[in-house]
């Protein structure tokens, strides 16, 4: 059958089909750009934290007894002893933060000294000693890691900035993007006038807040910082986390009760908590696009069974005059292709208008080229597969029905 | 040619079995107009669904155009009703979302003629039931007349080599019937092969044979018939 | 009439319940969808202190980089300096004002065996209470003499209250907090704002803080702040004397002011502020203050996540396919009634009486389907739930109040009157004769 007598028929009974013309419009336009959205969010929880994440957690140690600076210091020194020295760590740090923790520090970075620049790149600060390359599991991949000569102690009334730093490949690319060579040796300004000497380059370490562009680019500084908080991260050999957090948190707990010992978490369930948002969005966006994918094909089955039953004389007819079972099952699969492409042509302008626009208002990422039209063939599988079985029944409908008197 | 032998038709419900047709055999020669008459639930119609191909038959042997039928599957019994049969209905039975151009065409494409040849075979047919004017009409804008003959244009148009007609008359008026009754015996004339069921006598008169269907089984031309026409008229 | 075409209406439905049911079921469907994220979307920007929006300001002050404004275009900062939050509160121009901020305090709890455990304490002037109609079960809050003396008083939540002393009236109780002693001297009542507004950094819909204190009191004791804290410039002296002294803005700042003169008057008075503030060499950017509703505060601080307005233009959608499968469901009944139709308008039924059945026939469905769409919301807001089960908060989220179910039931009644329209419409063009004429 062609489909020139099959779309002059359409014509005749118009409504039906450009109802289900429309639903499949608007169904493609939210299974696209729902899809666009899924994908992305998808992307960035596949991002790498750099972290050794299924083996390191972290917790946060609470001085509430007044201490003085030295007395912290002890404190520290004595808690990082303890904990390397359990078997089954494979090192552990005293740092700010760690990434994907969704808090941290961060600063600014510039090529010239001076308050004046506005060309500072943000960085995301992680204060480690020379353990911390090994706790995070990063790779030195240009220059060497921190020596403990270079590791120093904050001071109470200095802010000066250590001399040191280590940064990510990323940093060093957004500092420097037109220079090839090695970023080892090169000095940035921080903190106004405070010179970083780059002692080292590291491959990944996420900053700490996920959703930041920037989230590429941090920097390891040589220093510690004897605080009433400090946070410790813990590296762990294979299969030994679960069986070491209970051990360590008791045995810090008992080793000292001017503190308590919190948010003992492993990186697992921090990068759980950090992308909560994004894992719920691609279920509930999930939901939706096969809630209404089976809705819309709720709607063609239905407008052909009742087509079906509505033209049960005519398909008598048909089979009459000649035609095959096959080619009456074809006849509703032609129909069902024309309904679906004006469906789809509509909704393609569509899903791209709604896609401008979100990607105008909420600052979303455009759609791949190829979403559309893999959401085009699916949507079209799924109206030919939903016309099926009514067109199945068709087929089956008697031509003897054509000698019927009505 | 048309042969039927001791052909039987049961329909079976789960309580109920109907004889339509028991033991009916019947010969039509190439050319032919034969009229089938009988009483409502004789069978009539249950011999015109069996003869066009449009039910199977339960026993017996139906050959047309020397091939046995009863061996066919549903393909190639599509086949067949496309290209030896021509059918026109009581209730004229066109496509109500196709025009009179569409509705003609409907055997042709199952046939998988080019758009030259429809196209041509189309408006040759529409020009011998003269509806050649009108092939943009949709079936709701003819009269009941117009609308048999564009049926008949379309049972021609694949030049079957038979034509069924059931009750082809049957919803039209005196004056229409006639026109479409001598359409039919100029096709007939031309070498079609015609059987028309009707249950009005006078029609039945009008072909070259009489055949009179009663409880299913086949009479030709029964005493009956002549002393019921007889009473008519 | 009308109960003539409510039961003609209802026989209608049972007679083709299964067509009848997939409309409702469509209808709810989308209803569902639709409002569940409404419902999300409607709690996140509800303004809690809605009856007192049009006196309660949030200041803000530009301190900022002269080169830099703080956020594009030219926003002032979110917060306030320790200099300039004490000196607006000394001066006392508004009815009533509040400064204050939240820091992590470790509590520890009397009787032994019981674990010291952290907790966020809000440290604020002594208005906050009054201000924002905080409620309370026992005592009262403290009075701005007790700030400025910086005594050692403490208001803590019901459920703070009940884990830490039971039951009773614990005014006069003491409480222990990194290792001092607090007098506790309220206790709130039932007291939950989603979201916090008063502070909108950070989480806004964790809910307030279980212990409150006096802000002089926790700057003696140099409690450092658990929220938000930016500085355009590093502090020029070292440590907390040096932090309360420097452009460091972590303070959240609102006054109260009954009357629109009030609100000019004290617009002019932050202008004379900052204007005075300039002669010391402070303030390097223009004049830029604000003074913020509560309302244009959340809008601000874009309390509702993009997420959630992404979310209701894909469910508004959502709706519109239901819709236009409900549409599709009636036309299909109507072609199928087309002699019942024709049969009635034959038997003298006006135009307008056919509408008037099918009208009520549709409102029905609405109904039905709005009744059944608040269930249908009910279970999305419970997938909510579960897929964001790792906040603890989300339970705040996804209630439904009145508003909402009438809502509902509203939306839904209007979505099926407007479905039914065209279907309709089709219907009351049926000609009395038609049935005759086709077969």
């Amino acid at each position: 059958m062609d489909i020139g007598p099959i779309w002059r028929a359409m014509l005749r009974n118009k409504a039906g089909f450009v109802l289900i013309a429309l639903q499949v419009a608007v169904t493609l336009t939210i299974v696209v750009n729902a899809f666009g959205i899924i994908q992305e969010r998808a992307g960035r929880i596949a991002r790498d934290s750099g972290v050794d994440e299924a083996n390191t957690f972290a917790f946060a140690s609470v001085l509430f007894t007044d201490y003085e600076r030295e007395q912290r210091k002890v404190l520290i020194d004595e808690d990082l002893d303890l904990i390397r020295n359990v078997p089954g760590v494979v090192n552990a740090v005293a740092s700010n933060s760690f990434p994907l923790r969704q808090g941290g520090w961060s600063m600014g970075v510039a090529l010239e000294p001076g308050n004046q620049t506005p060309e500072s790149v943000g960085t995301a600060i992680y204060f480690v000693d020379e353990h911390g390359a090994e706790t995070f599991d990063v790779t030195v991949i240009d220059g060497k890691n921190f020596t403990p000569e270079q590791v120093t102690w904050s001071l109470e009334d200095d802010n000066t900035w250590p001399a040191y730093g280590i940064i990510t490949e990323a940093l060093g690319k957004e500092m420097w993007p037109d220079d090839a060579g090695s970023y080892v040796g090169k000095t940035m300004y921080i903190n106004d006038n405070d010179p970083v000497n780059i002692v080292g380059v590291i491959d990944t370490l996420q900053a700490p807040w996920e959703s930041w562009t920037g989230v590429e680019r941090s920097m390891l500084v040589p220093q510690r910082r004897p605080s009433e908080f400090v946070r410790y991260i813990v590296r762990a050999e294979p299969g030994m986390r679960d069986k070491l957090m209970p051990e360590i948190e008791a045995m810090l707990a008992a080793s000292n009760k001017d503190r308590i010992i919190r948010d003992m978490t492993t990186m697992d369930d921090v990068r759980k908590l950090a992308y909560v948002g994004d894992t719920a969005l691609i279920k509930i966006l999930g939901f939706i696009v096969v809630l209404l994918t089976l809705i819309t094909a709720l709607g063609i089955v239905g407008l052909a069974s009742f087509n079906v039953s509505r033209r049960t004389r005519q398909i008598g007819i048909r089979r009459a005059l000649g035609a095959t079972r096959p080619s009456i099952v074809r006849y509703f699969l032609i129909e069902n292709s024309i309904v679906s492409a004006i469906g789809l042509v509509v909704g393609s302008a569509l899903a791209i208008g709604l896609n401008i626009v979100m990607v105008e208002a909420f600052s979303l990422e455009p759609l791949a080229w190829y979403v559309i039209p893999a959401g085009v063939i699916a949507l079209w599988a799924v109206g030919q597969i939903a016309v099926a079985e009514p067109a199945r029944r068709a087929s089956n409908i008697s031509p003897a029905i054509a000698t019927r008197s009505s | 040619m048309l042969k039927m032998k001791d052909v039987c038709k049961i329909y079976r419900t789960d309580t109920v079995e109907t004889h339509a047709l028991r033991g009916f055999s019947l010969a039509v020669e190439d050319g032919e107009f034969v009229s089938v008459t009988g009483p409502s639930g004789s069978g009539k119609t249950t011999f015109l669904n069996i003869a066009g191909l449009l039910e199977e038959l339960t026993s017996g042997v139906y050959e047309l155009d020397g091939r046995d039928i009863s061996a066919l599957n549903d393909k190639e019994r599509s086949r067949v009703r496309n290209e030896k049969i021509g059918f026109i209905f009581q209730s004229f039975n066109l496509i109500p979302e196709l025009n009179v151009f569409d509705n003609v065409d409907v055997p042709l494409r199952y046939r998988g003629f080019d758009a030259k040849e429809r196209e041509r075979r189309i408006m040759s047919c529409l020009e011998r039931v003269g509806l050649a004017s009108r092939p943009k009409h949709f079936p709701a804008q003819l009269s009941g007349g117009q609308q048999q003959r564009v049926a008949i244009a379309r049972a021609l148009a694949g030049e079957p080599r038979f034509l069924l007609a059931d009750e082809p008359t049957g919803n039209l008026d005196t004056h229409m019937a006639d026109s479409v009754l001598d359409l039919l015996k100029e096709i007939n004339e031309a070498g079609t092969t015609i059987i028309m069921v009707t249950h009005e006598l006078t029609l039945a008169d009008r072909a070259n044979r009489n055949l009179f269907v009663r409880d299913g089984e086949i009479h030709d031309e029964p005493p009956e018939l002549h002393l019921a026409a007889a009473a008519t008229a | 009439m009308l109960r003539y075409y409510l039961k003609l209406g209802i026989l209608s439905i049972r007679a083709n319940w299964a067509l009848s049911a997939l409309m409702v079921a469509a209808i709810a469907i989308g209803i569902g969808a639709c409002m569940t994220i409404v419902t999300v979307r409607h709690v996140m920007a509800d303004n809690p202190i809605d009856h007192k929006n049009e006196q309660l300001f949030h200041v803000q002050l530009d301190n900022w980089n002269p080169n830099d404004p703080y956020e594009e275009p030219n926003e002032p900062p979110e917060q306030v300096t320790y200099l300039d939050a004490t000196a607006l509160l000394e001066a006392g121009r508004a009815h009533r004002q509040v400064i204050s901020f939240k820091s992590d305090r470790v509590v520890q709890p009397e009787g032994d065996g019981v674990l010291p455990f952290q907790e966020v304490v809000r440290a604020t002037s002594a208005d906050f209470f009054a201000m924002f109609d905080v409620p309370f079960r026992y005592g009262a809050g403290w009075d701005a003499a007790a700030d400025r003396a910086g005594e050692k008083v403490t208001v803590l939540s019901t459920p703070m209250h009940e884990q830490l002393f039971g039951g009773e009236d614990s005014t006069g109780r003491m409480l222990m907090m990194n290792n001092e002693p607090f007098r506790v001297v309220g206790v709130l009542d039932d007291w939950h704002p989603v979201p916090t507004f008063y502070d909108l950094n950070n989480n806004p819909y964790q809910g307030p803080e279980a212990i409150y204190t006096p802000f002089s009191l926790a700057v003696t004791g140099e409690w450092g702040s658990s929220g938000n804290n930016s500085c355009w410039k590093p502090p020029e002296d070292g440590g907390y004397e040096g932090y309360l002294a420097s452009e460091c803005i972590w303070i959240q700042m609102w006054v109260e002011l009954p009357t629109r003169a009030d609100k000019e008057a004290y617009a002019q008075f932050l202008d004379d502020y900052v204007m005075e503030q300039k002669q010391l060499g402070r303030f390097p950017r223009d004049l830029n203050n604000r003074l913020s509703t509560p309302e244009e505060w959340m809008v601000n601080r874009e309390v509702v996540d993009d997420t959630v307005s992404v979310l209701l233009a894909l469910s508004v959608l959502f709706l519109v396919v239901c819709l236009l499968n409900t549409i599709g469901l009636l036309l299909a009944r109507v072609i199928r009634r087309r002699s019942d139709i024709s049969l009635r308008r034959a038997l003298g039924a006006s135009k307008a009486a056919l509408f008037r059945q099918y009208i009520v026939e549709a409102g029905l469905i609405g109904v039905a389907g709005g009744l059944a769409g608040i269930g249908m919301t009910w279970l999305g807001l419970r997938g909510i739930e579960n897929v964001f089960a790792d906040y603890d908060f989300i339970q705040y989220l996804v209630t439904m109040d009145w508003q909402m179910v009438g809502l509902a039931v509203l939306l839904a009644i209007v979505s099926a009157l407007g479905a039914a329209l065209y279907p309709i419409w089709r219907a009351c063009s049926v000609s009395p004769a038609s049935t005759l004429r086709i077969q």
